[in-house]
């Protein structure tokens, strides 16, 4: 019966049923109402679509923050303490390679903006940094590079060096000028392994070549990952009052940054953590020292 | 960042207590308390090769065990250390005293020449320890023979640290064992079934 009727227009159909007895109406009422809700859903497939995504979207939905864990559990250190530790843990490593590092873990969304910036410690931080910056010969800005500190300024001289494999530099920075001249160079192949390619995008193609030259003299690029800012902070030969100074520092930096970001975005620090180049991390507790921590004098040198 | 139990349990029973506790943890006399017979120490050196053999092991493990130690308990102690690629160079320790050697140092010091050893200043006299075919516990006790080294008994919380760590590591090994008894019951029976199924298919060919 079901299959004679659907072969009919709607309207036909209703005016079939109502046709039919009242006795047989009874057994006719489910069978119909569970063809058409087969039909409904076959021949609706915005309404499937819809249902699918709700699904999908439910499972994939996780926290939208990341973990806070309880810092009832873990020991925290006073700075001194962890510096007596890490001083420990670094006896007889090269003094040239070892460092202070600081982790900053963040409370912040698992999207959204990250902190990435520059910051200029008040002690600085790397040894020596050797700087290569290739602009026209003879210009100002040649000058200006000299003049800030860059170790090789030039441009033809520059290219044949690299391309005899003779690096003497740790960053590049180019002058828009001679861009079209070091691509034409084809350094690339070089240059490009060892990460030292000028890119606009990664700012080292600049036209202030000098004030540039300065800032990655004295500078450390740091940015968040997974809600931790990692970054060198100090060589492992600073007094405790010289690493205070420069935890202050990044700290009021960091601090800054997240302020500057959307209103409506929220980071706040949540802990911080100082470690070396070969040590453990020490969680740190904002005292400078303890009781038992031993004079300030004794944790300098190397 | 790693879980906080994680970390913590790694700081706090692996790398905190074995720098507190162990071979060379000792405080070494400084100027405010050296006595007649044992004069104050100014700082070390360590000269050993690369590679062990030739005997260059225990001054390796003497930097690995001891000296992060020795570096903890005497926190203003000045110590460097110089790997050399000279297989055939001495494995050396020079320890710098102030004004004047020890008795026991200068009846035991070898005349070892260490040409990485930065040089001693007019008020320091050095003497030297050779290290060579010799254990870092050997070592350890030259050390502490030629300095008088006072060392520093584990507190009672470090010893109940110490044993829980013991405990720790025993019950791991126990563990280890049953789950890989575990592992390999299950492996067993998925071959098992897997060769039975394998029969089947035999016998439907034939």
């Amino acid at each position: 019966m079901a299959s004679y009727s659907s072969l009919m227009p709607t309207a036909a159909r209703s005016l079939l049923s109502s046709c039919l007895s009242p006795l047989r109406q009874g057994s006719m009422a489910p069978l119909l109402s569970s063809f058409q809700q087969v039909r409904g859903a076959k021949n609706n497939p915005q309404a499937q679509g819809k249902k699918n995504k709700e699904k999908s979207k439910k499972s994939k939905k996780g926290a939208r923050e990341f973990k806070q864990r309880d810092l009832k559990d873990m020991d925290q250190f006073a700075l001194c303490d962890a510096m007596r530790y890490l001083r420990a843990f670094e006896v007889g490593r090269e003094p040239a390679t070892s460092k202070y590092e600081i982790h900053v873990r963040l409370k912040t969304m698992k999207d959204g903006p990250v902190i990435r910036n520059m910051l200029r410690f008040p002690h600085s931080v790397q040894t020596e940094s050797r700087i290569c910056v290739v602009c026209p010969a003879g210009s100002r800005h040649e000058k200006e590079a000299r003049a800030a500190g860059a170790v090789l300024v030039g441009e033809q001289e520059v290219f044949e060096n690299v391309k005899k494999g003779i690096i003497e530099f740790d960053r590049l920075i180019c002058h828009p000028d001679s861009l079209e001249a070091l691509n034409k160079a084809g350094l690339g192949r070089v240059l490009g392994p060892r990460g030292l390619m000028p890119s606009a995008k990664t700012g080292t193609v600049v036209e202030d070549v000098a004030s540039r030259v300065e800032m990655l003299r004295g500078g450390t690029v740091y940015r968040e990952r997974d809600a931790v800012i990692r970054l060198p902070i100090g060589q492992l030969a600073f007094t405790p009052e010289q690493l205070r100074d420069n935890l202050r520092a990044t700290l009021e930096q960091i601090k800054k940054d997240a302020a500057g970001l959307n209103d409506r975005i929220n980071k706040e620090i949540y802990e911080v953590v100082l470690s070396s180049t070969h040590g453990p991390g020490f969680s740190l507790n904002g005292e400078f020292k303890s009781d038992s921590s031993p004079d300030t004098a004794f944790l300098s040198g190397l | 960042m790693v879980n906080v139990f994680k970390r913590m349990r790694k700081l706090k029973t692996v790398r905190i207590i074995d720098v507190r506790v162990g071979t060379g943890a000792a405080i070494l006399p400084s100027v405010t308390s050296a006595t007649k017979e044992f004069p104050a120490i100014t700082r070390l050196h360590l000269t050993y090769a690369q590679k062990i053999y030739g005997g260059h092991q225990g001054a390796r493990h003497f930097w690995r065990n001891c000296l992060p130690r020795l570096k903890y308990h005497n926190p203003g102690l000045q110590m460097t250390v110089k790997q050399t690629q000279e297989q055939e160079g001495p494995a050396a320790l020079t320890i710098y005293f102030a004004e004047r050697t020890s008795n026991a140092a200068s009846l035991t010091a070898a005349k070892v020449e260490d040409k990485h050893a930065p040089a001693p200043e007019s008020t320091e006299k050095t003497a030297v320890v050779d290290l060579k075919n010799l254990d870092y516990k050997e070592i350890w006790n030259k050390v502490k023979m030629m300095t008088g080294a006072q060392e520093v008994p584990a507190t009672p919380e470090e010893e109940a640290e110490l044993q829980k760590l013991e405990q720790m590591r025993q019950q791991s090994e126990k563990d280890r064992v049953r789950i890989a008894a575990m592992r390999q019951a299950k492996k067993d029976q998925e071959r098992m079934l897997q060769e039975a199924r394998g029969e089947i298919e035999k016998l439907k060919q034939l």
